[in-house]
């Protein structure tokens, strides 16, 4: 398991991504933001980190943060002590990165109170932190109702060609897997 | 049995409950504190990353608090103290291991994350 970093210059300057490197989709977002927020002179934008295991460590990044809610919604931790969550902590990411802040800025703009593309994006967080099972994170329990016949299909195309997966014993039970290597290189 | 409302574990602003009533024990401090403990102790092996094991663990704080003046609750991150998982063969989170007196009287592996189910997993293995 990953030690959370405290460095604490970085975390004076720059935004924390935190993700789940349990999930598979997860570390390939993580990979890609990694890789995307460095520049030529080696500096990055934004640090990307795995929550990990260790709560006492989350708290030293920012006190107010519970190792659960970490774990349930993609967080961005922010220099000033503030935190984005979910789609609001994507649109920080995407400020953040040199390749898409260009269109970043559209997330702010403002119709008679409304957010029209921030909004966007929070539903298209929410479905993608939905149909996360689909691509095969075990990590992230019971899928929901409406993911649930994709996830049954996909299995059993799996199975049709041979690759077997062993079954949960119980709908609330995750199998122990061999630990492995977590977190996206270079992190 | 517990009445549908009861059934409902209750949430703070954040989703998460205000007190913790399981102490973390790592492999230097289970031993004197489960397998030395006397009376009823239930010890959950659970790890932060097992999308299970968050929704348990408001079920569990509740259930540890209707239970506290007879039975103790410790829980163990088996990400973290792996070697002490696989002595007790543990093969996935949540699971929950009842002890009396350090012998071991009963297991449950993901339980049903409602309040009913995990309050009779934790307090029968103590009555027969």
């Amino acid at each position: 398991m990953m030690p959370i970093s405290t460095n604490a210059e970085a975390i004076q300057n720059k935004p924390i991504l935190l993700f789940d490197d349990e999930c598979g989709v997860c570390r390939r977002i993580a990979h890609w933001v990694q890789n995307s927020a460095g520049s030529i002179s080696g500096e990055t934008s934004i640090i990307v980190r795995p929550v990990g295991e260790d709560p006492d460590a989350l708290r030293t990044l920012n006190p107010g943060l519970e190792i659960w809610d970490a774990y349930a919604t993609i967080h961005v931790l922010m220099p000033d002590g503030s935190m984005r969550l979910g789609g609001e902590a994507i649109a920080e990411v995407l400020r953040n990165l040199p390749n898409t802040k260009w269109f970043a800025w559209s997330f702010a703009i403002s119709i008679f109170g409304f957010q029209p593309f921030q909004m966007m994006l929070n539903v298209a967080y929410v479905i993608l932190a939905d149909v996360r099972p689909i691509f095969g994170c075990e990590s992230c329990g019971t899928p929901n109702f409406w993911v649930r016949p994709f996830v049954w299909m996909i299995k059993g195309v799996k199975s049709i060609f041979g690759e077997s997966s062993r079954p949960n014993l119980t709908p609330h039970f995750t199998s122990l897997s061999p630990p492995r290597r977590r977190s996206p290189p270079g992190l | 049995m517990m009445n549908q409302t009861l059934d409902r574990p209750q949430r703070t602003s954040r989703g998460r409950t205000p007190k913790d009533n399981i102490r973390t024990v790592n492999s230097s401090t289970f031993q004197p504190l489960v397998l030395e403990g006397k009376g009823p102790i239930v010890v959950e092996f659970m790890s932060y990353s097992c999308s299970h094991c968050g929704a348990m663990e408001l079920v569990l704080q509740q259930v540890a608090e209707t239970v506290k003046s007879k039975e103790k609750f410790f829980r163990v991150n088996t990400a973290m103290e792996p070697e002490l998982a696989g002595n007790f063969k543990i093969q996935g989170t949540p699971t929950l291991i009842m002890f009396l007196n350090g012998r071991e009287v009963g297991r449950v592996e993901g339980p049903s994350p409602t309040i009913s189910s995990v309050l009779t997993a934790v307090t029968q293995p103590f009555e027969s």
